[in-house]
């Protein structure tokens, strides 16, 4: 009954695999991003926008494609390019031992600080060493959450991971902290509505890619990009994008 | 504490609308096929029939002690990494077929009831006046396992429709995936959830009135 069952699977596999790998560059770039993470990828009014859409639009123009954003929560995105639904994630991507063991990556083109941010007026937590003893949060499956447990003194902070909405807990004081980059942190500090502050210096250099499936094609399509990304570099797109959503360039180390 | 914004909530109806078909859609097909699914199942169930009892025990112990997301991700993100092929599956065929498993597991057990529950004297009465098996089952016993089944069916329907709420980890926005990405661009979270929720609850009234009518209906023949 077993063996039928994954003989029928495996056939009808086999049957659709060619449908599925057929791939050639005039198809469009399937990107996944989780269009929750203001001001790199956010939704107004149902429009898709931020940094990451900018610079990806530039990117997909340079190799001469169409993009189709598939938008996901954070925690599917990884799935999506381990499964072969989309060939990148563009979603201010850290790179990570962890993630280059299993990814290979593209050059940088966002160079950023991990940040902690507290709710306007908390004076008890102003660097990370302050954290100890505290509630924190962090995005679930972000690199984040990684820097916080590498920590010496990481099981003496409570670290909550969320799927989302993270900047609200803490501004309700359900948690002492957050930590993400201090590029959005300060963003949303300047443009939104919650009493929220940086608390403290940068505690380590960040620096975000795109990764890819380490197959021959992931391989070949993040050599594409590389180019793309130097091109952009070169003429300027890269830090004009940036002054644009950030006053300032975040895409040189 | 600022005060809601109220032009914001009315500026999201309109966006957050469009999504809704969608989750009506993936909530609907669910339901029918979860029903049909439900039916085989209890069948089996009742009838006790060989092999195919054992593994319908397996199939509702299964999707019953394990949370629907669990299962959309190893549908959709485990298997395709063994079957490349099942690539081909799209988040919204995914989140149908997850809800179809999970709640015909469900539902199963509750027509089983529902078809246990009818006395059993009325089986050895309809018997003993000659009827078949198959009339006693269409004449006697599923008019009224059906009145039964009725208003946890719906149930399970309504939570269904809550439950497409999870689509959006497979990366298909519908009306709560909608609303999250609208409130992580504004930050207006309060806003944004209760229009959400609004439209969830006009929604589930409307099924809860349809209940009330189907109920009224079958149950017309048995009121005294």
């Amino acid at each position: 009954m077993k063996a039928l069952l994954l003989s029928v699977i495996t056939a009808l596999s086999m049957a659709i695999s060619p449908l599925a790998l057929a791939q050639d560059n005039s198809d469009p770039l399937d990107v996944g991003m989780s269009g929750r993470y203001f001001p790199f990828t956010f939704v107004e009014k149902d429009q898709l926008k931020g940094f990451e859409v900018d610079v990806m639009n530039a990117i997909a123009k340079e190799l001469g494609r169409e993009v189709n954003y598939h938008t996901a929560a954070f925690s599917g995105l990884f799935g999506m390019l381990e499964s072969g639904r989309i060939d990148t994630v563009a979603n201010q991507i850290t790179i990570t031992e962890d993630r280059q063991a299993k990814y290979v990556f593209t050059q940088p083109y966002v160079y950023d600080g991990a940040q902690v941010v507290t709710k306007q007026g908390n004076d008890e937590i102003e660097s990370v060493e302050d954290l100890k003893g505290k509630t924190v949060a962090v995005n679930l499956g972000s690199n984040f959450e990684a820097l916080l447990r590498e920590l010496p003194y990481a099981d003496e902070i409570d670290i909550r991971t969320y799927e989302s909405n993270l900047e609200q807990d803490t501004a309700l004081g359900r948690v002492d902290a957050f930590v993400m980059d201090r590029i959005s942190a300060s963003q949303i500090i300047k443009d939104k509505p919650l009493p929220l502050e940086l608390a403290g210096p940068t505690f380590s250099t960040i620096r975000n890619a795109y990764p890819f499936p380490d197959t021959e094609e992931g391989r070949a399509l993040r050599d594409k990009f590389d180019a793309a990304i130097d091109k952009l570099h070169k003429d300027g797109t890269l830090k004009k994008i940036s002054e644009s959503w950030f006053g300032t360039d975040i895409t040189q180390p | 504490m600022q005060v809601l914004d109220v032009t914001y909530m009315l500026e999201l109806v309109p966006i957050l609308l469009q999504y809704l078909p969608l989750t009506l859609e993936m909530a609907t097909l669910g339901m029918i096929l979860a029903l049909v699914l439900a039916c085989l199942l209890a069948v089996v169930r009742v009838l006790k029939i060989p092999v195919l009892n054992r593994f319908t025990i397996l199939f509702i112990s299964f999707f019953r002690g394990t949370p629907l997301l669990v299962q959309l991700f190893l549908f959709y993100y485990g298997l395709p990494q063994i079957f490349s092929s099942l690539t081909a599956i799209d988040g919204i065929t995914a989140t149908i077929m997850g809800l179809t498993m999970h709640f015909s597991a469900y539902m199963a057990e509750s027509i089983r009831a529902a078809i246990v529950g009818v006395d059993r004297s009325q089986t050895e009465a309809a018997l003993s006046i000659g009827m078949t098996n198959a009339q006693l089952m269409r004449r006697i016993i599923l008019p009224q396992a059906t009145r039964i089944a009725v208003p946890t069916l719906m149930n399970y329907f309504i939570d269904m429709i809550k439950a497409t709420s999870l689509a959006f980890t497979l990366g298909v926005t519908e009306l709560m995936g909608a609303t999250q990405k609208e409130a992580a661009g504004s930050f207006l979270y309060f806003e944004a959830f209760i229009v959400a929720a609004v439209m969830y609850w006009i929604v589930v009234e409307a099924l809860a009135w349809l209940q009330r009518y189907l109920e009224f209906r079958l149950n017309k023949a048995y009121s005294r």
